[in-house]
């Protein structure tokens, strides 16, 4: 297989954007951290990048998702009693009226 | 320059099964808030998802009855994006291997037909519902309230390509896409309470160009009404737009009902980056070709060969088109009436006009259960045969919506049959000039028949 | 001997003959805990209160001769992830520190049915992400046999516990070698049942096609035993499938290969002496052993570094302050989540979450997550070819012995180069198991993996046992009995 023969094209980008990824990921970081972290994906990346120059033959349309290659089953759709109405708001952070309560959701 | 628009029309579809997409806890219709949640619909750590068999049979049969290609190796993907009522924070849905691709419906407008392409029909779940306190619009809100019993209903998504040209059209596929999922039994179809939603995108360009304008996704149409409303000012400002030369931003507006404009949706610049991948917590789905012949053998009498069987009693396509809107009871009791009588136009108009005007009047929802098929056939042959007059009959109906009785009967005791026979009439009318000369000297000039 | 070293088996007769009763025993395994818990942090609670009720009723069964099951009255510590009604599940997190479970485990309902006690909960790298346990938010466990050593990671304090006998057996789970590599560091035996065997369903969620939960033992009847009570095709868990176990032999009339690129650079001649005295013995009781080379390994950092971060990346999207957790608050709800979020993970989980996120953003995909995939399936298919070979592949469990706490913090890259021998098994699904061999000049243990075709986890434990048996590794850290 073509497993080495990596090519001298470097693809990885190393100016990303780390503020958009934390913001895709919803966490805001520190400036500090925003730095630390953006070195640390470099480094990880730069490590990666031989697996992202390979050439493969698996299409990716045909990979399944269990590695065991199972098919899903299909349940019946009958109805299985789980969490009362308590136990679903017993870990709740803020709740009122039986809903559970957060600060205004734009959009 | 003639601007053509162009629309496409997003449509979702909660299903009517018993139990969520994903999980088992019932789909429930209530006002008490999160009473019908598990670890999985509620997003705990832990959970993990498994699907409804009778949801993915519902959505294939939807695919099938829009002639689509069935997926036969699918996959679920997870699209990930952050909002309170999204309790993974991803939803589970179908992103490249959807249940159905390439289909049609076909819609009627007045008399003429015509086709709208369907690009995909997949299967995702439902979030929960937000409401916001504070004045209750999003903007001035104070804090947001969360109920979770709708998160993991099942929805299907339509969607179709960009070929409506016309609010008019939109409306007919939306109505026309109602009553299949209605008549497939897969949803009750209410818009009110949200069984069907839909969002429209819309965008114009010059009538020989080749490439379309910059499309903009309208949200928040929440009946027909506002559909055809919305389509019809976005078209306009956007004509308005491009003939002003003002540049059309792609976005997503916001449509009020109360002020009947379209307006920016305070929303993040650029589009959302959803990073689909294919979900690890749900195998490959491969609907073999015995579950879908399965599902096929299930399919109802589809809205479009019920207008066909219709329109071969006689009726137009327009009558056609309206009865197979309507609900069952009437459907049922127009071909009961039509086999009986074989007036295909009395038994529509006298369904259709009279029975369910007379209905609506008296706030009666269903027939009262002693009412026959019979007793429309024996009205509409009452008629016929002259025996009775339209009025009498409107008289009769009426009476018969409020008491167990049979026109004939009602006819008799109200003294509505009249008489028909032309010997008998002019001897009466004799009679009647022979008593009251002056009255017809009188009347002479302002009458011409007297009875 | 103390009770606390018996094996299962062992100690089931003991109840059975009454000689022994499972309060007694769980006293004992109490005490050691009182003992140990100081210096080493295994545990990040300890049910004592419902355990000496619980103990009792064991009593009653085994006075009557009604006890049906072999875990009956068997203390067992938890891994911290793995969820119990009604008490925390926190992940050494301080996104969960206050989370009480509202539901059980598949695997603890099926251990509740066989009426085993949980000694508590035990520490973790948090969310299971990470190779020595310092990762965690509540501080960081010891290595029994060397305090000044961790124990491994992620499932470092269920190691710990065992070691120091104050559990008798232990759950962990498994990722990237979250089981096999502390219980090398340990001295155990650490198993990882084939992917599906055993139900994920109350596992808190790090990668999903590749976490399982498996037994961390002092021997590999004792893993058995616990394999047989957890395993089995759950209904809640559509990945799990049915144990339909493979038969191969595990008598000498199996095929042995030892895999050529992980007994190479990056390997330390100690790790490497162990499968070397493992061959010697095999090859002495008349094993056919070969070298069997499989390119693709040499890609499974990168592989598991980009497949475990973006399913995590969405795995841990559902912590956001909003139904239960940590919360920070915010004016928006948007606000809320970024801060709690901020607040809530610690470094090693960001890192991991950043770069899933990336892995699978807008223009990147084909490049990172895609590619991976594909290359998993180039590797599955490498096993496959291997396992048409050969019936059971040997290697080191790890690069090296234990290591000393902040040794290899600095660069994330080091750390993840320990995973290179395990995250081949949870990238192709396969049972892989550690047993410990050997010891190293500086008294620490170290283990030796073997791993099978998929479903054939009992024969993978038969021929485990053999070497087990041959090899005689009786050792145990000193101090905490």
């Amino acid at each position: 297989m073509n497993c080495f023969q990596t090519t001298l094209r470097i693809k990885v980008s190393k100016d990303f954007d780390i503020q958009n990824i934390a913001k895709l990921a919803s966490i805001n970081l520190s400036e500090d951290e925003q730095e630390k972290l953006a070195k640390d994906l470099s480094i990880i990346l730069e490590h990666v990048k031989a697996l992202s120059d390979l050439e493969l033959n698996t299409e990716q349309k045909e990979i399944y998702i269990h590695p065991l290659e199972k098919e899903l089953e299909l349940q019946e759709d009958e109805l299985v009693e789980s969490l009362t109405h308590e136990e679903a708001l017993s870990n709740a952070p803020e709740s009122k009226d039986g809903k559970f309560v957060v600060p205004p959701s734009m959009e | 320059m003639t601007l053509q628009p162009t629309i496409g029309i997003e449509t979702h579809i909660e299903l009517n099964t018993n139990t969520k997409m994903f999980c088992r806890c019932g789909v429930v219709d209530t006002e008490e808030p999160n009473i019908s949640l598990c670890p999985t619909c509620l997003g705990l750590p832990g959970a993990l998802p498994v699907p409804n068999k009778k949801a993915i049979e519902y959505i294939t049969l939807l695919a099938l009855s829009t002639g689509c290609e069935i997926t036969t190796k699918g996959m679920f993907h997870r699209k990930n994006y952050f909002y309170p009522d999204l309790p993974k924070n991803y939803q589970i849905s179908q992103f490249d291997l959807p249940v159905g691709l390439n289909g049609q419906l076909e819609i009627v407008i007045d008399e003429s037909t015509d086709f709208i392409q369907i690009e995909r029909v997949h299967m995702e779940e439902d979030t929960g519902k937000s409401t916001h306190s504070g004045t209750g619009r999003i903007e001035s809100a104070t804090s947001t309230a969360l109920d979770f019993n709708r998160s993991g209903v099942p929805l299907v998504e339509i969607v179709t390509k960009p070929v409506i040209t016309s609010s008019k059209q939109a409306v007919a596929y939306i109505e026309e896409l109602r009553q299949l999922s209605i008549d497939l039994n897969i949803s009750e179809g209410r818009l009110e309470k949200g069984n069907l939603r839909f969002d429209a995108n819309i965008s114009v360009a010059p009538e020989d160009s080749k490439e379309l304008g910059t499309k903009v996704e309208i949200k928040n149409m929440n009946s027909l009404r506002s559909l055809e409303r919305a389509i019809d000012y976005e078209i306009q400002r956007q004509s308005k737009a491009v003939h002003d030369g003002v540049e059309i931003i792609q976005e997503t507006r916001h449509w009020d009902e109360n002020k009947e404009v379209t307006s920016t949706m305070r929303s993040k610049e650029g589009s959302a980056d959803y990073r689909y991948f294919s979900d690890p917590d749900l195998p490959n789905m491969y609907l073999s070709k015995e579950f879908v012949d399965q599902v096929k053998s299930s399919m109802p009498q589809l809205p479009n060969e019920q207008r066909e069987e219709l329109i071969n009693t006689g009726l137009s396509l327009k009558q056609a088109n309206i009865l197979s809107k309507s609900d069952e009871w009437i459907k049922s009791l127009y071909f009961k009436v039509h086999q009986q009588t074989k007036d295909s136009e009395g038994s529509y108009n006298w369904i259709t006009g009279e029975l369910q005007g007379q209905m609506r009047k008296a706030n009666i929802e269903r027939l009262p259960e002693w009412f026959s098929h019979d007793y429309l056939s024996e009205i509409i042959d009452l008629i016929k045969n002259s025996k009775i007059s339209f009025t009498s009959a409107k008289i009769i109906l009426s009476q018969l919506l409020e008491e167990d009785s049979t026109p004939n009967e009602i006819a008799e005791q109200k003294n509505l049959f009249q008489e028909n026979d032309t010997e008998k009439i002019s001897e009466m009318v004799l009679q009647i000039l022979e008593e009251n000369p002056e009255k017809v000297f009188i009347n002479f000039y302002f009458r011409l028949i007297f009875l | 001997m103390d009770i606390a070293n018996l094996p299962i088996r062992k100690l089931n007769t003991l109840f059975n003959k009454k000689d022994l009763k499972p309060s007694e025993l769980y006293s004992k395994i109490f005490d050691n805990a009182v003992g140990s818990e100081a210096s080493l942090h295994a545990h990040l609670t300890l049910f004592e209160e419902e355990n000496i009720k619980k103990a009792k009723e064991s009593d009653g069964r085994f006075e009557k001769g009604t006890a049906q099951s072999l875990l009956d009255g068997i203390p067992l510590a938890i891994k911290d992830n793995i969820n119990i009604k009604g008490y925390k599940t926190t992940c050494s997190s301080k996104m969960l520190s206050n989370y009480t479970s509202p539901y059980d485990a598949t695997v603890i309902k099926k251990l509740k049915e066989s009426e085993a006690l949980f000694t508590g909960k035990t520490n973790l790298d948090e969310f299971a992400m990470g190779s020595s346990t310092e990762n965690s938010a509540f501080g960081l466990t010891k290595n029994p046999w060397d305090t000044d050593f961790v124990p491994g990671g992620s499932s470092g304090g269920s190691a710990a516990s065992v070691g120091a006998r104050s559990s008798i057996a232990a759950l962990g789970s498994d990722t990237g070698g979250s089981i096999r590599q502390p219980a090398s560091f340990c001295g155990l035996v650490g198993f990882k049942p084939t992917y599906g065997t055993v139900s994920r369903y109350g596992l808190i969620a790090f990668a999903s096609s590749l976490d399982q939960i498996g037994p961390i033992t002092k021997t590999v009847d004792d893993s058995r035993i616990l394999f047989s009570a957890i395993s089995g095709q759950d209904s809640r868990d559509a990945t799990s499938i049915a144990n339909d176990q493979v038969d191969i032999p595990s008598d000498k009339t199996a095929k042995i290969g030892v895999i050529k690129e992980l007994m190479e650079d990056g390997i330390s001649d100690e790790a490497r002496n162990e499968v070397s005295k493992v061959i010697e013995t095999l090859k002495t009781s008349g094993y056919e052993v070969k070298e069997i080379s499989i390119p693709i390994i040499k890609l499974a950092i990168s592989i598991y570094y980009l497949i475990a971060p973006a399913e995590c990346s969405a795995n841990l999207a559902r912590f956001d302050g909003v139904r239960y957790g940590l919360r920070i608050d915010g004016n928006t709800s948007y606000e809320m989540m970024e801060n709690t979020r901020a607040e809530g993970f610690g470094k090693e989980v960001k890192r991991r979450i950043l770069l899933g996120t990336y892995a699978l953003s807008a223009g990147y995909y084909d490049e990172y997550y895609g590619k991976a995939l594909q290359a998993r399936k180039e590797m599955i298919d490498e096993f496959t070819r291997a396992f048409n070979e050969v019936d059971y592949l040997i290697s080191p469990t790890t690069p090296t012995q234990a290591f000393k706490a902040g040794e290899k913090t600095s660069n994330p890259l080091e750390m993840y180069m320990s995973d290179l021998c395990t995250i081949p098994a949870n990238l192709a699904g396969l049972p892989a198991i550690s047993i410990p061999t050997g010891v190293t000049n500086d008294n620490l243990p170290l283990g030796v993996q073997i791993m099978s075709r998929a479903l054939s986890d009992e024969s993978l434990l038969n021929f485990s046992e053999i070497i087990e048996k041959e090899i005689q590794f009786d050792q145990q850290p000193k101090g905490w009995v």
